[in-house]
């Protein structure tokens, strides 16, 4: 049990770094390519443009 | 001396072999058969008496073997449920005190206190045993060790005891097949999870320390750079502010999270921001949407508010190069609104995940512990007692 816990501990702290280290997070960022935007700034509409958004109160 | 074909009980200090009683209805067949000889605590002993003993007007029923060995006397080999303890009798007087008896320098707790009455007798006695003897047993405990004491008129009779594994007794006396099965946890048989408490604490204790440095570490040296702040009016129906584009700038360094910080003058009411974060070396876009909505009033209860008018969230694995955001929030009342953007924040979550994760062995570790305890301490007086074996 004790060798176990030494185990798990040591992975659970080798994830905490790898996390701070990288950045790693969950999200739901939609990716996607585009063009220029500094170019041409009105080209870009991102991927929720031209939704109506209903939420909230 | 008993004997177990046709329940007959001799007195085997007359020379007439005079029967003292016979018991035709308790005749048993012991486990262990009477004349087997086996070495078990260093010793070999063998097999002369068995018996079989029940808690008056209970149904706990046990058995007791009795050994001897010529050189070293007699000891009781006791199994109840397939525990087995090996006994013998106690040199000197344990002192009781408040539900403890201490014997050379050991603590045992008091564990229970029964009428014991015979039921079953068969082979030879140092006494002569009748059915239906009774006498007041009281047990100690201090796992793997037990502690006896046995009250009669005539006497009272400590003797010390030590779990021995089934197995053990069936490999020491060359028994086929194998050991009853046991049931629950004996009295006296030793916690698996002795001894592992102290371990597991320090073990949590360091670790914990650890993913504390491990984000004090990061906190130090990670950047922690502002890299963009917009804000702007938002008035909807209009195009004022309906989309922001950001300078460029730069996110450098190894790839890690950008933090998103978003703040509004939103009162009764809500705002979605759609933000974007462009790369512009590669085209890759990031998009994600936000919500602020913070409301308050007064009713009959008083004041009360709900939600807030900001937010934070994190972008995460961003890699470096030249980025432009863009913003465009969407509400139905005009509002001023900021969001910043900060290049490598340690997210505190990570930490918080971390010592849980880490917390859930020993929890884990300490709910076995006291659930095998409380299957051993549910046999006994005190079933809503805890014991504590560390």
């Amino acid at each position: 049990m004790v060798k176990a816990y030494v185990v798990f501990g040591g992975l659970v702290l080798a994830a905490l770094t790898w996390t701070h280290y990288t950045g790693w997070g969950p999200s739901d960022v939609t990716e996607q390519k585009v063009k220029s935007v500094r170019n041409n700034p009105g080209s870009y509409r991102s991927a929720y443009g031209g939704r109506s958004y209903t939420g909230a109160k | 001396m008993a004997c177990g074909n046709c329940g007959a009980v001799l007195d085997a200090a007359d020379p007439e072999h005079q029967l003292i009683a016979q018991y035709e209805a308790n005749r048993v067949a012991p486990g262990i058969p009477l004349g087997t000889r086996g070495t078990i605590g260093g010793q070999t002993y063998e097999v002369i008496g068995y018996l079989v003993r029940k808690v008056v007007k209970e149904p706990y029923t046990w058995s007791e073997y009795l050994l001897h060995n010529p050189i070293h006397g007699q000891r009781w080999l006791v199994e109840y449920h397939g525990h087995w303890t090996l006994t013998r009798l106690a040199p000197g007087v344990p002192k009781v005190k408040k539900k403890v008896a201490r014997y050379e320098e050991v603590d045992y707790r008091h564990f229970q206190t029964a009428k014991a009455e015979l039921v079953a007798v068969v082979g030879e006695f140092p006494w002569t045993p009748r059915i239906g003897e009774k006498a007041v047993v009281e047990d100690y405990i201090a796992p793997p060790r037990m502690l006896s004491v046995e009250r009669s008129q005539q006497e009272s009779t400590w003797s010390t005891a030590e779990h021995v594994e089934g197995a053990v007794v069936w490999k020491a006396f060359g028994l086929p097949g194998r050991p009853p099965t046991r049931i629950g946890v004996g009295a006296a048989q030793p916690s698996p999870y002795a001894g592992v408490g102290r371990p597991m604490f320090l073990l949590f204790s360091s670790f914990l320390a650890l993913a504390v440095l491990v984000q004090l570490v990061f906190a130090v040296f990670s950047q922690q750079r502002l890299v963009a702040d917009l804000n702007g009016e938002y008035r909807p129906g209009t195009s004022d502010a309906a989309q922001v584009i950001s300078e460029p700038f730069a996110l450098s360094g190894r790839t890690s999270n950008v933090m998103v910080e978003i703040s509004t003058n939103a009162a009764n009411s809500w705002v979605y921001f759609t933000l974007t974060l462009v790369n512009e070396d590669t085209g890759v876009a990031k998009t994600f949407g936000r919500e602020v909505g913070l409301y308050s009033g007064r009713d009959s209860d008083g004041f009360w508010s709900e939600g807030a008018n900001w937010d934070r969230a994190y972008l995460p694995s961003v890699v470096s190069g030249s980025y432009v955001l863009l913003v465009e929030p969407e509400g139905p009342h005009a509002m001023h609104w900021r969001v910043r953007l900060t290049r490598d924040v340690p997210r505190p979550l990570w930490l918080w995940l971390a010592l849980g994760a880490l917390l859930l062995p020993p929890a884990i570790f300490l709910w076995r512990r006291a659930a095998f305890e409380n299957q051993r301490w549910s046999e006994s007086d005190q079933a809503s007692s805890d014991g504590d074996d560390d």
